[in-house]
């Protein structure tokens, strides 16, 4: 049978497993970033506990879907009420997320110190996650083992996200983009986005149990963030986030297991790391890109101001264009071989008509 | 409850909580006002990478790991500045914006402070003095000394000498950046020390907060006091005030109480402040404007 079949390692599941939540992650991620809701993630990722070990204190269970649907509705509450105390204009925005965030953070933790010490609810789960641990938990219906709990729960969450994805796409562009004319059209953008919302919450909540609050946020904002900087189409983004979001679990994972800790902190290091890298080499706008443009924009600029002073007076003035000697040289050097300019039996200096047409075309494109 | 007040280390404990409270809670109302809350949320959790940096470092020289505030509160300083200037540049060089600017330095300062700090509390053999590092997760007050207390009072009366010293200049730059530069005002060092007065306000909380919920005893106060009044003097007062009493009350029931980290105790009595403070302020308050309205 084939399930039985399912004896991959434990490193195997692991790898899975944070595979498939990176994907989640990074696809929600993508469309709250276009959203510019990013620290979004950073709210619900602390919101959803105090309804997680809620839940667990009344039916102390750990896979009992009541779990997940208590944080989810948590992690709507939390919205709920950032935007009412931002309709007020009481609070400013901003800090009513993390104000809400970190009060409902806190109760969470204060119900974890006074009754569940002993569960696996303890702070550094919080924080950390049972990466490293969630293979061992397995489905077991009858006598049927569906592999790891983890990993079930979230290839479903994986599939609710795809789906709705799939289903929405237009509806969730439009509204983040334009929510009057999404409105125009009659599709609802406050809906869509509430339901969106929800569905991000409950990625959040699966996520929690397996990688920790820290690695939720890295997963859903540097994976979209660095996707962005190599592309302006929101599939590709989907696309190259969920590849950097798996690619980062990989590194993470392997670099935690020669350092022998768990791998949520390695695995978020590497999100932001390999941002990094892509902020600094991605091919247009990458700081290496913008840098090297910037560069050949210059001397562009300076090799037409030599030649236009070489067209009016034979040579080129010192100390005028604030260019150094040496650099005027080169400028000359290239323009001659470029047939631009010749230089004369004398020395001089003199405009080819090759030289004055470029000119001419400078200029009139100018005018 | 007077006997315990007459111990030594929780009088400490709670002498220390007021002050961070109080120092936290008036620097927080610039980050407040200048919209820059998540800032500080990211600014908290990336000093982990420096403490834990700090820590690291100290055991390496000296072959003892010491977690003295002396020790950590510079790296801490500047692990902040770094992810704030990085976030700047990011922001500046490309089209990504302010938000997920910071959710990616949440990742690589918090997320390589997290992989730090598990390494090192693994590492054999044991690092002497490490128990008690990850303390700044959460925060824990009752783990202050005197002398740690003496760096908070030194830091802040610092920063509240500077605050009072160019006072009419940071007012401006706080309301209207615009206006202080079209007055002349050096905005670039003015913009510097208000992003100090914020790590500075930050590092000194996270000793009673911890990194995760410092944004809460940063700008929480803040937000209370602005429901109270418009001044901006009496507000920042206020702000203290609130903080003060609130860190120093949670760091007592923290104490008194069996594993109640400090940090979510603290935060859970700031936002009963604020939610009073909603809705019962005189003029700004929804039940006034209830009232009013039903006139």
């Amino acid at each position: 049978m084939l399930l039985d079949d399912w004896s991959l390692t434990l490193a195997g599941w692991t790898l899975l497993i944070a595979t498939v939540t990176s994907v989640a992650c990074a696809l929600c991620g993508s469309i709250l970033f276009i959203g510019r809701k990013s620290m979004v993630s950073e709210g619900l990722s602390h919101a959803v506990l105090p309804g997680l070990v809620i839940a667990f204190a009344y039916t102390r269970d750990y896979s009992s879907p009541s779990l997940i649907m208590a944080a989810a509705f948590s992690g709507l509450l939390m919205v709920w009420l950032t935007q009412l105390i931002e309709r007020s204009g009481l609070v400013d925005n901003d800090a009513g997320l993390g104000i809400v965030f970190a009060a409902m953070f806190s109760v969470g933790i204060l119900i974890v110190n006074a009754k569940l010490k002993s569960t696996h609810f303890h702070a550094d789960c919080i924080i950390d996650g049972n990466l490293a641990l969630a293979p061992l938990e397995r489905l077991v219906v009858g006598n049927r083992d569906f592999g790891p709990e983890a990993f079930v729960v979230m290839v479903i969450v994986l599939a609710i996200v795809a789906i709705f994805l799939g289903l929405a796409y237009k509806e969730l562009k439009l509204g983040i983009f334009d929510p009057v004319l999404a409105q125009q059209f009659g599709l609802r953008p406050t809906l869509v986005q509430f339901v969106w919302l929800g569905i991000v919450s409950i990625t959040t909540v699966a996520a929690f149990e397996v990688a920790g609050s820290i690695l939720i946020v890295a997963l859903m904002i540097a994976p979209p963030a660095a996707a962005y900087l190599l592309t302006d189409r929101l599939s590709r983004l989907l696309f190259f986030a969920s590849i950097i979001a798996i690619a980062s679990s990989f590194l993470g994972y392997y670099l935690a297991r020669a350092i022998d800790i768990s791998p949520t902190g390695p695995i978020s290091s590497m999100a932001g790391l390999l941002f990094l890298l892509t902020l600094c080499f991605a091919p247009r706008k990458g700081l290496l890109a913008a840098w090297t443009q910037q560069r050949s924009d210059r001397s562009q600029t300076n090799r037409l101001l030599v030649l236009h002073s070489i067209e009016r007076n034979g040579r080129v003035p010192k100390d005028q264009f604030n260019i150094a000697d040496n650099r005027i040289e080169r400028y000359i050097t290239q323009l001659c071989d470029s047939g631009l300019i010749r230089r004369e039996a004398s020395q001089q200096l003199k405009i080819t008509d090759a030289g004055r047409s470029a000119l001419r075309e400078v200029f009139d494109r100018q005018a | 409850m007077s006997e315990l007040l007459s111990d030594y280390t929780v009088r400490i404990v709670v002498m220390g909580s007021a002050m961070i409270g109080g120092v936290s809670g008036a620097l927080g109302c610039f980050a407040y006002l200048r919209r820059q809350s998540l800032i500080g949320d990211v600014v908290a959790h990336s000093s982990l990478l420096g403490i834990v940096m700090a820590f690291w470092l100290s055991y390496v020289i000296t072959g003892n790991g010491n977690k003295s505030l002396i020790v950590l509160i510079p790296g801490a300083i500047l692990a902040g500045l770094a992810s704030l200037l990085l976030t700047r540049a990011i922001t500046s060089q490309t089209k990504i914006k302010e938000d997920a600017g910071l959710g990616v330095m949440l990742a690589i300062f918090f997320g390589t402070g997290m992989m730090l700090l598990r390494w090192l509390q693994r590492k054999q053999p044991p690092i002497p003095g490490r128990s008690g590092l990850d303390d700044y997760i959460f925060g824990m007050a009752a783990a202050m000394t005197s002398n740690d207390l003496w760096m908070i009072g030194t830091l802040g009366t610092l920063s509240v000498i500077v605050v009072i010293l160019i006072w009419p200049r940071l007012k401006v730059m706080t309301f209207d950046p615009q206006y202080a530069a079209g007055l002349g005002l050096p905005v670039g060092s003015l913009e510097l020390v208000l992003l100090c007065l914020m790590v500075v306000g930050i590092v000194i909380g996270i000793q009673i907060a911890g990194v995760v919920l410092m944004i809460s005893l940063l700008v929480a106060p803040a937000a209370a006091a602005r429901q109270w009044t418009h001044h901006f003097g009496r507000m920042i007062i206020l702000a203290s005030v609130i903080g003060g009493v609130c860190a120093a009350g949670g760091s007592l029931i923290s104490a008194v109480g069996s594993n109640l980290p400090t940090g979510p105790v603290i935060v859970v009595l700031i936002t009963i402040a604020v939610v009073a403070s909603l809705l019962f302020a005189p003029g700004r308050g929804i039940v006034f404007r209830r009232l009013r309205s039903a006139s």
